[in-house]
């Protein structure tokens, strides 16, 4: 799905981009949420020191004084002061307490005997803030024990300095105001004698409530706070009673001294809720007990509380994804730009390099792609200094190869005076150099040793083995050593010069091609296919001892035996029987036995070649792996009162005296009359000049002259290996032409065609055979 | 090579030799005679070639004897081979030589 560098760094990208989206989304809500949680704590405390500290002042201030007038009132009682004394020190008390709106001393009727049943002592601050005794409470009219702030307060003073915080209601009080009266009992040895009393005037209270507006709570950096004006205030008597409230929606006059339960919004676990909804509205209550038991609690709406910090937190986000987006944007057109560009960059090189072009690798940006580009470049230098390298190894091998296989006599016929025996052979050499090779020579005069052998390992180091061990059997076997020996000690000398444990495979035979006795030698070698006669070719069965290398002193045994006339025997290496198909199926030795028979042919370089191409088309499309090796030796015929002589010398005019002298003292033996030996030493010397003075134009080589004599013929074989020359193309000069005209030259090659009963000529095998036959019988006649 | 040269009468040479005309013998054989032709004091009108003593002549040998023969055609003389071997006049005959040389 995502298979290139780009979708999966966008994939993933994406995915982590969700991911901290979403983690930074998260963070940012419980950001807000802490934040304004903090901020309502912040409310809260601002609330306690802007409110709740004042009213709990004034609350303490009053309780003082109620406590002043307490003492003052048990003096009063105790020392029997006169009226007069007590009023002033009650106007003064007053006076230190401007909190108070009025208060005063109230003693049981009857407390200071029966006939004086009221007393009392009353002070209140007057419009003009005037602190002014009223005497008029003191009277059946107003009968103040009567009166149901007394009986609640005095019901409850006890025990000793409990104060009381009476019901709100209305009293006349210089005009009729809505008040809460605070009391406590007055003792005096003991004994409650009466109460001392303070009036908290409710309207101030809900003035001082109007004007509780708290600043909203703002990042202070980012704007002024204000005042929140749509909060609203309730002042509860405990759990029971309204003092005082501003709802909005209430009348708060009307419901002083009502239940709270009559407030809709409050509830007694109101402290613990979050916030209310009231009116559409939602609000968060401040609920606040107050130093005398009394609830406050404020409500402030949510609307208002927070102003900017939605605000900030929508542009906060807003800002922070913006930039994620930017930085992704940034990573993705700077991977397209840094990493993909210069890989396409390189991959296009790639490209031309595998292609073959050269191209300067360069890039610039960035740093990583430089040095890969740079890197690359020296790659590619390398890899071409590399390939020459390994080209110039490689013809190197191609030259060791040649080497190798020049080693090997692939001249053919190798001996064109010898008529006995046809021989061929071929290596056919796998990719490297292998460790095949064959070889041929006569080891005396009539003995000839031909041999197929296969050196173990492939390549140089076995190419080199099969050198020495082709030279050492050559030398050792001119040596002349009887076959039974010579194996033997070609055995032990390889065994020395072996130590890298190498061995050999060889099959050789020598053969008398006088007597056409054979000798077999075969040291580990495949057995070789041989035919008799007019039958068929079967495999040769002999002891194949044992490899050559492998055991010093070994005796190996030989077999003895003698070929007639037409019998073949081909020699192969398993680099043949072992060839495979593309189905890994070998060659075998039961196809190449069908084979063998199917192309026998009395022209062995046919059957050879043709042996070759079967074995090459059947693995044709395999990579072969090991060399094929053929040799085939065809016994033609013995010597048959046939004699025959072999020159062979560097062609030079020099040497040509050795070769006249040769010639004559052949044909003194051979007593060959004047006429014929003058044709042939007039034949010889003009087929010997040609060779001498044109075959080998910038090179030396050699002339082979081969004479043989049988019943009826004398037969003169001239071979070079110099450049394609057919004297025979030659035209004749005009023998007719008066002396004047005639030119010098052409005169030797018309008197050998004119001499010779018979001229063939042929090139094979890179060398030039002219063979002249002269008629014994009619050179007599 | 052995060569015998002798002038005889007011514008004859004679020249003999024993053995081999051939690759080895013909070219220093005719150089020999040629120089010897053009060296004389006085010119050289007749050239007598001894072969009694020649064993074998070949190709390269009748080649210097065509040349010698135009070289004195040149000089308006003549040349003559003496006494001829039977078994060497075939070789003469064989390429025609007969046409222009008295062979006898």
């Amino acid at each position: 799905m995502f298979k290139t560098l780009k979708s999966k760094v966008i994939f993933t990208s994406f995915v982590m981009l969700t991911l901290l989206v979403s983690v930074f989304i998260f963070f940012a809500i419980q950001s807000r949420m802490f934040t304004k949680q903090l901020m309502v704590q912040n409310y809260g405390y601002s609330i306690d020191a802007l409110f709740v500290d004042d009213i709990n002042d004034s609350i303490m201030t009053l309780e003082d004084n109620l406590k002043s007038l307490a003492l003052i009132g048990g003096l009063h009682y105790r020392t029997s002061r006169s009226d007069e004394l007590t009023d002033e020190v009650i106007i003064r008390i007053f006076r230190n307490y401007p909190h108070t709106l009025g208060g005063g001393i109230w003693f049981k009727p009857y407390i200071f005997g029966d006939n004086k049943k009221y007393n009392c002592f009353y002070a209140y601050r007057n419009k003009d803030n005037k602190v002014v005794l009223d005497k008029n409470f003191a009277s059946d009219e107003y009968d103040y024990p009567n009166q149901q702030w007394y009986k609640e307060i005095i019901s409850k003073v006890t025990p000793k300095r409990n104060i009381v915080w009476s019901k709100p209601y209305y009293e006349k009080i210089g005009s009729t105001t809505k008040m809460v009266t605070a009391g406590t009992g007055i003792y005096a040895k003991g004994k409650l004698v009466g109460i001392a009393t303070v009036d908290w005037e409710i309207s101030s209270v809900i003035k001082n409530i109007s004007k509780m507006k708290p600043y909203t709570m703002t990042f202070s950096m980012y704007k002024k706070g204000k005042n929140i004006k749509n909060s609203f205030v309730l002042l509860g008597h405990g759990d029971d009673y309204i003092i005082a409230t501003n709802d909005p929606y209430l009348d708060g006059n009307s419901l002083v001294g009502h239940s709270l339960k009559e407030v809709p919004w409050y509830a007694p676990d109101l402290y613990w809720k979050t916030y209310i909804t009231y009116h559409g509205k939602k609000y968060i209550p401040f609920w606040r007990k107050l130093h005398n038991g009394m609830v406050l609690v404020i409500c402030l709406p949510k609307s208002e509380m927070f102003p900017y910090v939605n605000d900030f937190y929508f542009y906060f986000t807003a800002i922070i994804l913006l930039l994620i987006f930017m930085i992704f944007a940034r990573v993705y057109f700077g991977m397209n730009r840094y990493i993909m560009n210069p890989i396409d960059k390189l991959i296009d090189i790639a490209h031309k390099i595998s292609n073959g072009k050269d191209v300067n690798i360069k890039i610039d940006k960035p740093a990583e792609f430089a040095q890969l580009a740079s890197t690359f470049d020296t790659m590619t230098k390398n890899l071409k200094t590399i390939t020459k390298e390994k080209e110039h190894i490689n013809s190197e091998l191609n030259i060791a190869k040649s080497i190798q296989a020049s080693s090997l006599p692939d001249v053919f016929p190798p001996f064109p005076d010898r008529d006995e025996f046809d021989i061929y052979a071929f290596m056919e050499p796998a990719k490297e150099v292998g460790g095949d090779f064959y070889d041929f020579y006569f080891i005396d005069e009539n003995r000839f040793m031909f041999l197929i052998a296969d050196v173990s390992g492939k390549g140089v180091p076995a190419a080199l083995f099969m050198m020495t061990v082709k030279t050492l059997i050559n030398n050792l076997s001119q040596v002349g050593y009887e076959p039974q020996e010579l194996i033997k000690v070609i055995n032990n000398k390889i065994c020395q010069s072996n130590k890298q444990g190498f061995f050999v495979t060889m099959f050789a035979g020598i053969i008398n091609v006088e007597t056409g006795d054979i000798t077999y030698i075969n040291c580990g070698h495949n057995a070789p296919l041989i035919k008799s006669g007019t039958g068929e070719y079967k495999y040769l069965e002999c002891d194949s001892n044992i490899v050559l290398g492998a055991f010093a002193d070994f005796d190996y045994k030989i077999v003895q035996s003698k070929l007639e006339v037409g019998d073949t025997i081909c020699l192969y290496t398993d680099g043949m029987t072992e060839a495979t198909n593309q189905n890994n199926e070998m060659y075998g030795e039961e196809r190449l036995l069908e084979k063998i028979n199917k192309f026998d042919n009395d022209d062995i370089y046919t059957m050879a070649s043709d042996m070759k191409n079967d074995v090459i088309k059947y693995s044709e499309k395999i990579e072969r792996s090991d060399d094929i090796t053929l040799v085939i030796f065809k016994y033609k015929n013995k010597h048959n009162n046939m004699r025959k002589t072999i020159y062979k010398a560097p062609a030079s005019q020099e040497n040509y005296k050795d070769f006249y002298k040769w010639l004559h003292e052949i044909c003194n033996q051979w007593q060959i009359n004047d006429e014929l030996k003058n044709k042939l030493d007039m034949c010889g010397e003009e087929i010997y000049a040609n060779i001498a003075f044109y075959a080998y134009p910038q090179t030396q080589g050699d002339i082979r002259v081969a004479v043989l004599k049988d019943e009826t013929q004398i037969t003169l074989k001239f071979a070079d290996d110099g450049i394609p020359y057919n004297p025979l193309e030659k035209p004749d000069p005009d023998i007719t032409l008066p002396p004047e005209q005639r030119p010098l030259g052409g005169l030797g090659i018309f008197m050998v065609k004119e001499m010779a009963d018979n001229i063939q000529y042929e090139y094979t095998n890179n060398s030039n055979i002219l063979t002249l036959k002269f008629n014994i019988n009619q050179n007599v006649q | 090579m052995n060569i015998e040269l002798k002038n005889f009468g007011l514008d004859g040479l004679y020249a003999k030799t024993s053995g081999r005309l051939d690759l080895d013998s013909a070219v220093e054989y005719g150089v020999t005679i040629k120089t010897a032709v053009e060296d004389a004091q006085e010119e050289i009108k007749e050239l007598v070639l001894d072969f009694s003593e020649i064993t074998f002549i070949s190709s390269f040998g009748l080649k210097v004897v065509l040349e010698l023969y135009k070289e004195m055609q040149a000089r308006q003389g003549s040349l003559k081979l003496k006494d001829i071997p039977e078994q060497l006049k075939n070789s003469f005959k064989m390429v025609g030589f007969d046409k222009f040389l008295d062979l006898d």
